[in-house]
């Protein structure tokens, strides 16, 4: 007799009958779904831009996405659920980062990332995307979640784990100098 | 005024999230973000961005949700297995420890049998008949005797071994 019929709940979910887990688990299935048409897009943009590396943005949306779904996240609501999203997401492009390798985004040289993102298509872009790669990876997040995912400061702070009254200060100067880096066309 | 933002910034940011910037915007306000620095930054910054946000979410070929939800539903899986695996391995560990001390305890208590025992074995198990004359003296049959109880104990190490990998 194999041992998950003995226990069948350590495998359908904690605490739920067998036959009620199952339901249970199509109908999350089904709104799993549709969260992830409605939030997969804008969180692989942010992950795309702010690591200027579309292959690591595929990976690491899957990985968030399944994390997302083996953490116990939050239950009120597609918001709340959407910043927690962005939360795994920001803690996996961190933990990227700290690790010791050639791939590191310091080290990859800036053409790479023009040549793989494909996305310096109009004229914004074309200034938007060498500066971009001017700013701090910190920085890049802050004002993408500021300004393209228009998250509040204490949203910011929640999702990048930074002082809620540190933002203020790291997005004025974040924005300063992005505003003066697309005046200039992007260059330093 | 904060030396970080601007009075009117809220008025900017509330049109450049609506999308009314600068169409549906006051003519005061957009001579206050012609004058303003922060202002103009904000809006640079935020039209910049919104449209990167935009343009980049064209691009990604996402993998289909029910491939994220079945990989999430075998990591869950290999997790409760996991965890409940964890126990029973503290038991065999602790199975394992007990069993070590019983023999230690019984090697103390009666060792000078267990030996007379073990030097006894070859007669009772008539092994002298089995073996040839040249073998069959007392150091010949412990040769004999100690080879084959430890492969029997090889082969239970393989045995339980191949057991434990089958699970």
């Amino acid at each position: 007799m194999p041992w998950e019929s003995i226990i069948p709940n350590v495998l359908a979910g904690e605490g739920q009958p067998l036959a009620a887990s199952s339901l249970v688990a199509a109908m999350d299935n089904e709104q799993f779904a549709a969260f992830y048409a409605r939030s997969a897009r804008s969180l692989w943009a942010y992950l795309a831009r702010v690591s200027r590396d579309p292959a690591l943005a595929d990976d690491l949306t899957q990985e968030s996405y399944v994390r997302f779904l083996c953490a116990h996240h939050p239950e009120d609501g597609d918001v709340a659920a959407r910043r927690y999203l962005f939360r795994i997401a920001t803690n996996l492009l961190r933990d990227h980062w700290r690790r010791p390798q050639s791939s590191s985004i310091e080290e990859m040289p800036e053409e790479m990332f023009i040549a793989k993102c494909g996305v310096a298509q109009s004229d914004s872009q074309a200034m938007l995307e060498p500066a971009m790669a001017l700013m701090r990876p910190r920085d890049r997040q802050l004002l993408w979640l500021a300004y393209a995912e228009g998250y509040s400061h204490h949203e910011i702070a929640e999702v990048t784990g930074l002082a809620s009254a540190s933002i203020r200060l790291l997005l004025f100067r974040a924005r300063r100098k992005m505003a003066r880096l697309l005046r200039q066309g992007g260059e330093a | 005024m904060s030396p970080f933002s601007c009075v009117r910034e809220r008025e900017v940011t509330e049109l450049l999230d609506q999308g009314y910037w600068p169409e549906a915007c006051p003519a005061d306000l957009r001579a206050h973000v012609e004058s303003c620095r922060m202002c103009a930054d904000l809006v640079a910054v935020t039209t910049a961005f919104q449209e990167a946000r935009q343009q980049t979410m064209q691009l990604p070929r996402l993998e289909s949700p029910g491939a994220i939800w079945w990989r999430a539903q075998l990591r869950r899986r290999n997790r409760a297995i996991e965890r409940v695996g964890r126990p029973i391995l503290g038991a065999q560990i602790f199975a394992l420890v007990i069993s070590v001390v019983v023999a230690a305890a019984v090697l103390a208590w009666r060792g000078s049998s267990l030996k007379a025992w073990f030097v006894d074995l070859p007669r009772a198990l008539h092994l002298a008949a089995l073996v040839p004359a040249a073998l069959s003296q007392s150091s010949g049959m412990a040769s004999i005797v100690l080879p084959v109880l430890a492969t029997v104990a090889l082969l239970s190490g393989v045995v339980v071994y191949l057991a434990t990998e089958k699970q």
